[in-house]
């Protein structure tokens, strides 16, 4: 339901009605085609708020050329009509009489059993801050306006110009921190944590948008904060791509004479004042909470923070009151797969809840009757997809479509802005019915993201989903070739050509059926593990759960308190006795996985415990096997007992509280063994640690003098309090650079930690108590599930996730989650989430009695002898050799193929010297007609 | 409707467990399967079926107030309902209001609508895709946001 807002609730948790206020739409959805005529008549421009103001829309709008709907609506704040009573200019251009002025309001009751809410955020306006200049002068944008200028789809079609002349930037600065960090100006004194990474991005990006090689790209920031997976890698490489970074805060941002550009000034880390001009600049803006945040918490009675952001405890991070769930900027500002994760543990939380009405009001979608091709001489529609600039950029779409039409079967050519968007599958559709298309080719991005969508579409128009064919002309073509537009517009002609020639041989292909096993198995017994157990089991679903250690409860239970002051040991105890305690989960402690085979819905495991060793059958596994602090081999660790990593220093504030308060001196020294050349990434969590530890010191004994040795306090979102709390009580804090690391001696009177301070530029010389290192957080036994699973981890040994952004908790294996510190560093509450998220996840696979496979299979054909040479290339073991004994009595040999096993990787068939094996829709015709197709441009045009 | 397992009946009834699936399958017991081997049934169904069975009341009651319970384990906080079978039970509405367009509002009503809930997603805007629609790229892999 769009244009509609919740009004009021009423009911518990489990049955709640709410209503909800739909505004009037006044264009009837079921009529409007989206032709967009009406908004070529209407003569009322209004600024786009989709575009950030940067253009204009008219008076009727979609929203975005990809939306959905993709319905146009009348803002009936700007229509003439609606305000001034005079026009209706579009009702008398719509060819199908899709306006209706008589639209009213309507409030409509809902009936459900939970809500989740993800109201989301809105950036900082930095509107009224003169000396960012941003309402007076014309170059300096927002962030946000600045990825429209940048979007393909946005007003400059991806040709980045800047507003005052339209001229293409060359120099661009962004000041980082706009409306985050800064209880001066404004009142958000937490960080966004998204700003610094975009910004580094953007910086990137913004290169691939401009001509030349005068780009030049400055970041002004405060502390850089890459503290996710892959940032510091990213961060690294725009530093080595000539991205510049300069600790500092413009103070003052003037116009250039002339009306374009700005100059500004700043000062030095080292204090020189310095005075340079930029052609733009971008402001970072921050995160706030939105304005329906508070409408929110009066109808679903929570608590917001001083900020407004929604408060959760950290035992549950996405439940804010019984029924009532939330997810994304809600409760704190934060990114894109933390939302993602947090909306799957929403979804978890809530059907946790209502378990048993599952499947109740669940309506299945339907699909037109096949129809069967067999007998039709192939019919191919192509479309050929711009990809805003991304494609259209480098190679010549148009040359390739009219190439296209000259193909033969070839029955109908289109060129799509986006192929894959909304309207362009209601094309597809009709485009097939109309024109009588028995098979279709996309020539666009990769199969691995788009091919299930334009299969859907093709199952919508009544035809079998494996009669599409994807080019992919963007990843292997216009991304590698964008210097070579002319070759890289004959290499896509080749590729559709193969395509074509392709999908006339392809065949209707039929799904597997299997059943799936409705049990989970979760490797590790930490707070994750346990978490998405819990969840699991409370959803109905049997649980085995491995621990390695002799007891549950992981690096949890040498923490006291999550970064939010939560306290930890009744937390934890309470959940073991829950884990402990639930019929429907098995715990095994001092248990190790040895053996994994099957795939998704049905997969089958040895595990040892106890020495002894058990089999397991499952049909979803939830990996949560966590992460250690690592041993410090520098800064003199291990040689003095009064130089600690945090953990043992936790646990000696514990042990003996009133010998440490009595310290004159603590130091504390981050990054010790993350950031390096050996393990090339944040550990995200030490900095939060860090302020933990030393607000907690200053709160014993205020006289201590604490010192911290930091070279980026990353602190990111609401973490922030704790590190300005700490410069409250008196913390020092002095940074290092890599190059020159504070020294470490051991005296019989302390630990003397030697340092540079950058801002007096004097060496000072500390005499400590206690010293604490940082250590950084590493990975262990992950090897062996890689090695096992065949799932995928990166370079610094933390198991990866199908898609950074928006498949966080699903793994490259189908039928796997991850969850916890196993993926990436992070604290309990992101570790808390991310298991829900990724029960949730699992159940999506467990709650089906059946599930479908995929069709690509391998299958034996007559010609097979029963060699097996293919029984030792099949990766996932999924071909056996049978003997039997055939009538004339003989003994007979052939293979036989496990669908549910098979991945159609094809090594097999490419391994079978007979023809004996082959994979649906690669069959060797298949490819034997595409590698004619490539070579008939190498021998001179088409034969 | 109560939720109960087919090994416990089967255990109250002195019989195997396939006799009770082969009961619900040929409906002689009207039981809806539910997740996991528990099915579904109103609780005058069940206590007609079982009236018929000649056993002791009470080993009834023990049976019914066991079968509540497997249900309100399900659900957290059941604040005094259920367990007190005098009082009306109620079963919870198998569908959710997810509020929010944007990514996160997105990804929940997908896992929910996939994992068998009906979802009504409640959106302010005249279409979906919230923030990230106006992204041109993602980090760290470049990946176009729409």
């Amino acid at each position: 339901m769009t244009l509609s807002q919740v009004v009021s609730v009423a009911g518990n948790a489990g049955n709640y009605t709410v209503k909800v206020r739909r505004s009037p739409r006044y264009v009837d959805m079921d009529k409007c085609i989206a032709c967009g005529l009406c908004a070529e008549k209407c003569p009322r421009p209004v600024a786009d708020e989709f575009n950030e103001g940067v253009n204009n829309r008219k008076a009727i709008y979609i929203k975005y050329g990809q939306s959905v709907p993709l319905k146009y609506a009348i803002d009936p704040n700007a229509c003439i009509y609606l305000t001034r009573g005079k026009c209706r200019a579009c009702e008398k251009f719509c060819p199908t009489g899709a306006i209706n002025f008589e639209d009213k309001a309507e409030i409509v009751e809902l009936k459900v059993g939970a809500v989740v809410l993800a109201p989301g955020y809105q950036p900082y306006d930095p509107s009224g801050e003169d000396y960012y200049g941003y309402d007076s002068i014309a170059d300096v944008v927002t962030s946000l306006e600045y990825e429209r200028l940048l979007s393909a789809s946005g007003p400059c079609m991806g040709h980045l110009m800047r507003p005052s002349d339209n001229r293409e930037p060359k120099r661009i600065a962004w000041l980082q921190c706009v409306g985050s960090r800064n209880t001066n100006r404004c009142s958000n004194g937490y960080c966004s944590s998204v700003c610094c990474m975009y910004a580094v991005k953007q910086a990137l990006v913004t290169a691939e948008h401009t001509h030349g090689d005068e780009l030049s790209q400055t970041i002004f920031f405060m502390d850089l904060r890459s503290h996710g997976k892959e940032f510091e890698r990213y961060y690294e490489d725009a530093k080595a791509k000539g991205v510049r970074f300069i600790r500092a805060r413009p103070h003052t941002i003037d116009p250039l004479r002339g009306g374009s550009g700005v100059r500004m000034r700043y000062t030095t880390e080292d204090g020189r004042q310095m005075e340079e001009d930029f052609d733009l600049a971008v402001l970072s803006v921050g995160m706030e909470a939105t304005q329906d945040n508070k409408a929110l918490a009066g109808i679903f009675d929570f608590s917001l923070d001083s900020y407004g952001f929604a408060q959760t405890a950290a035992s549950n991070p996405v439940r804010v009151n019984d029924g009532v769930f939330v997810a994304g900027a809600l409760h704190a500002p934060k990114a894109i797969p933390h939302a993602v994760t947090e909306a799957s543990a929403a979804a978890n939380e809530a059907a946790r809840l209502l378990s048993e009405a599952k499947g109740a009001l669940a309506v299945e979608k339907t699909y037109p009757d096949e129809r069967d091709v067999t007998q039709e001489e192939p019919r191919v529609g192509v479309f050929v997809c711009s990809c805003g600039i991304n494609i259209a950029g480098v190679i010549d779409v148009n040359a390739v479509v009219e190439y296209a039409k000259g193909l033969d079967h070839v029955a109908f050519v289109e060129n799509n802005l986006f192929t894959c968007s909304a309207d362009t599958q209601v094309l597809i559709r009709q485009k097939a019915e109309e024109m009588n298309l028995n098979r279709i080719v996309v020539a666009a991005c990769t199969p691995r993201t788009h091919e299930p969508l334009f299969q859907e579409t093709l199952k919508e128009a009544g035809l079998n989903a494996y009669l599409v064919e994807m080019a992919n002309i963007r990843n292997q073509n216009s991304w590698v070739h964008q210097k070579e537009p002319e070759k890289a517009t004959e290499k896509a002609k080749d590729q559709v050509r193969m395509a074509v020639v392709k999908a006339v041989r392809n065949k209707a292909l039929t799904r597997l059926k299997v059943d799936v096993n409705q049990k989970a198995l979760v490797i590790g017994g930490g707070v994750a593990g346990m978490t998405s157990a819990l969840s699991l089991a409370e959803q109905g679903f049997p649980v085995v759960l491995l621990e390695r250690e002799d007891r549950l409860g992981g690096n949890a239970s040498h923490v006291s308190a999550t970064d939010f002051g939560d306290s930890v040991p009744p937390m934890l105890k309470d959940m073991i006795k829950k884990v402990e305690g639930h019929p429907d989960i098995a715990v095994h402690t001092n248990a190790r996985l040895k053996t994994a085979v099957g795939s998704v819905g049905n997969f089958v495991s040895k595990f040892e415990t106890h020495g002894e060793t058990r089999a397991v059958t499952y049909g979803a596994a939830v990996i949560a096997t966590g992460a250690k602090e690592s041993i410090p081999d520098e800064y003199g660790f291990g040689s003095d007992p009064r130089i600690h990593t945090h953990l043992s220093f936790d646990k000696l504030m514990q042990a003996e509280v009133s010998t440490v308060q009595k310290a004159d001196t603590v130091a504390f020294i981050q990054c010790v063994g993350s950031r390096d050349s050996r393990r090339p990434y944040c550990s995200r969590i030490c900095c939060t640690h860090t302020m933990k530890a030393a607000v907690k010191l200053k709160t014993l004994n205020r006289a201590m003098q604490v010192v911290v040795f930091y070279r980026d306090i990353r602190t990111y979102g609401l973490r922030e309090e704790l590190y300005r709390k700490a410069r409250e009580l008196g913390v020092l804090f002095v940074r290092y650079s890599p190059d020159d690391k504070p020294q470490v001696r051991t005296t019989p009177e302390g630990v003397m930690v030697r340092g540079l301070d950058p801002i007096s530029r004097f060496t000072l010389e500390i005499e400590a108590d206690y010293l604490v290192l940082a250590a950084a957080v590493e990975p262990h036994g992950n090897e062996e599930l890689v090695e096992l699973y065949k799932c995928g981890a990166n370079a610094d040994g933390f198991l990866n996730e199908a898609h950074p952004k928006l498949r966080p908790v699903d793994m490259s294996v189908d039928g796997l989650f991850v969850a916890g510190l196993c993926n990436y560093p992070k604290p309990m509450d992101e570790a808390i989430s991310q298991a829900q998220a990724a029960a949730a996840r699992a159940a999506v696979v467990l709650s089906r009695k059946e599930m479908l496979l995929d069709a690509i299979k391998s299958y034996v054909t007559e010609h097979c002898d029963g060699c097996a040479l293919c029984v030792d290339v099949c990766p996932y073991r999924a071909i056996r050799l049978q003997e039997s004994t055939g009538e004339d009595g003989r003994m007979h040999r052939m293979v036989q193929v496990d669908p549910a096993l098979c991945k159609g990787c094809g090594v097999c068939a490419a391994t079978c010297p007979k023809d004996g094996v082959r994979v649906h829709g690669f069959t060797k015709e298949q490819i034997k007609a595409q590698v004619a197709s490539a070579l008939e441009s190498l021998s001179g045009g088409r034969a | 409707m109560i939720t109960f397992r087919v090994g416990d009946l089967a255990g109250i009834l002195g019989v195997h467990r396939n006799t009770v699936t082969n009961w619900i399958r040929s409906r002689a017991l009207p039981a809806q399967p539910g997740v996991g081997k528990k099915y579904f049934i109103e609780e005058e169904a069940i206590r007609a079926f079982l009236s018929g069975k000649n056993l002791p009341e009470e080993a009834v009651e023990a049976f019914l107030n066991q079968a509540v319970l497997t249900m309100n384990r399900n659900l957290p906080a059941p604040s005094g309902q259920g367990k007190d079978r005098g009082m009306e039970k109620t079963t919870p509405t198998g569908s959710v209001l997810v509020v929010g367009g944007g990514i996160a509002g997105i990804q929940a009503t997908l896992d929910l609508a996939e994992s068998g809930y009906r979802v009504h997603l409640v959106e302010k805007s005249a279409g979906i895709g919230g923030r990230m629609a106006q992204l041109d790229k993602t980090f760290p892999t470049n990946d176009c946001a729409m």
